[in-house]
């Protein structure tokens, strides 16, 4: 399970190393060293609402990634994390990641669990994929519960 | 070279769902386990935080009573010395509808001497959502506040 890298130091450590690093630039709001992590072609996928989130949708490349991680810096700001778990194998990182952000619209902090799977490619980057409890975040997010706007629509459809 | 406690976890699991076979599982379990599968429990009474095996069994019989496992897909593993993750595609039957439901599923799993001591699940909730109620949820889109 852990293969030898660098200096000594497992691959598995490094790309654990790695992952952190580029947590920490993104969440110091450093996006062109968080894009430096990844490879010309990463590939982004969050397994979410888009067509209510529209920015959450697939990215490709660094340019498209940009995109999406100014678009939300540009939405919330103080942007904090803890992984209370993360697991290497290989060329292969997993973490278990609660992150806080705060909306710049009214100050409101927006909490939430997400599960994080990175690909590594030539020690970048090449492949992001997030699963988030999406039904939690689209609430925070809008502020209200989603509960009864859906037994609002069943009664209507009736 | 000895088998992952992963993989005797999770054919114990899809027994117990499927097959409503529990001692294997319940061996499997740490007494002081700590479980949680994120989502909204006012729907789903079986998903939430557990503590202590008694409360996770009763899950896992929750889930027996509620779905079949048809068919499931690792799309990543990864696996530690005493942990373990995963991103799962999982094809269920909802019992009480005869529904199919399709998930997508990233756990973490801790283990200590072959037994799970944490298991943390997320799912697309959302998703899951609009598959129980046979529906899209039409809400506005968020495109300056998302």
């Amino acid at each position: 399970m852990a293969s030898e890298g660098i200096s000594g130091m497992s691959v598995e450590s490094l790309n654990k190393q790695r992952v952190l690093h580029l947590l920490d630039t993104i969440m110091r709001g450093d996006l062109e060293a968080a894009l430096s992590c990844c490879t010309e072609d990463v590939d982004f996928l969050t397994h979410a609402p888009i067509d209510v989130m529209t920015h959450m949708g697939p990215r490709h490349g660094k340019a498209e990634l940009r995109e999406f991680w100014q678009t939300v810096s540009s939405r919330y700001s103080e942007f904090r994390y803890k992984v209370p778990q993360i697991i290497a194998d290989g060329d292969e990182v997993a973490i278990y990641l609660r992150a806080h952000f705060k909306k710049r619209s009214n100050d409101r902090i927006v909490q939430f669990d997400m599960a994080v799977f990175y690909s590594f490619r030539n020690g970048q980057i090449a492949q992001i994929r997030e699963i988030i409890d999406s039904y939690d975040l689209v609430q925070q997010v809008l502020e209200r519960e989603i509960g009864p706007l859906i037994v609002g629509a069943g009664m209507e459809a009736e | 070279m000895t088998e992952h406690s992963l993989w005797r976890f999770s054919r114990a699991l899809h027994r117990a769902i499927n097959d409503r076979h529990f001692e294997d599982v319940e061996a499997l379990i740490d007494d002081d386990v700590e479980w949680a599968i994120y989502g909204p429990i006012d729907m789903f009474p079986f998903l939430g935080a557990r503590q202590g095996k008694a409360a996770v069994l009763r899950v896992i019989r929750q889930l027996a009573d509620n779905f079949r496992v048809r068919r499931f897909e690792r799309e990543s593993i990864m696996l530690g010395v005493d942990s373990a993750s995963s991103m799962l595609r999982y094809s269920l039957t909802a019992l009480d509808s005869d529904k199919p439901i399709s998930l997508r599923v990233a756990q973490f799993a801790q283990f200590r001497a072959d037994r799970l001591i944490s298991l943390r699940v997320l799912v697309d909730t959302f998703d899951l959502v609009e598959q129980a109620l046979g529906r899209a949820i039409h809400l506005p889109k968020m495109t300056s506040v998302g």
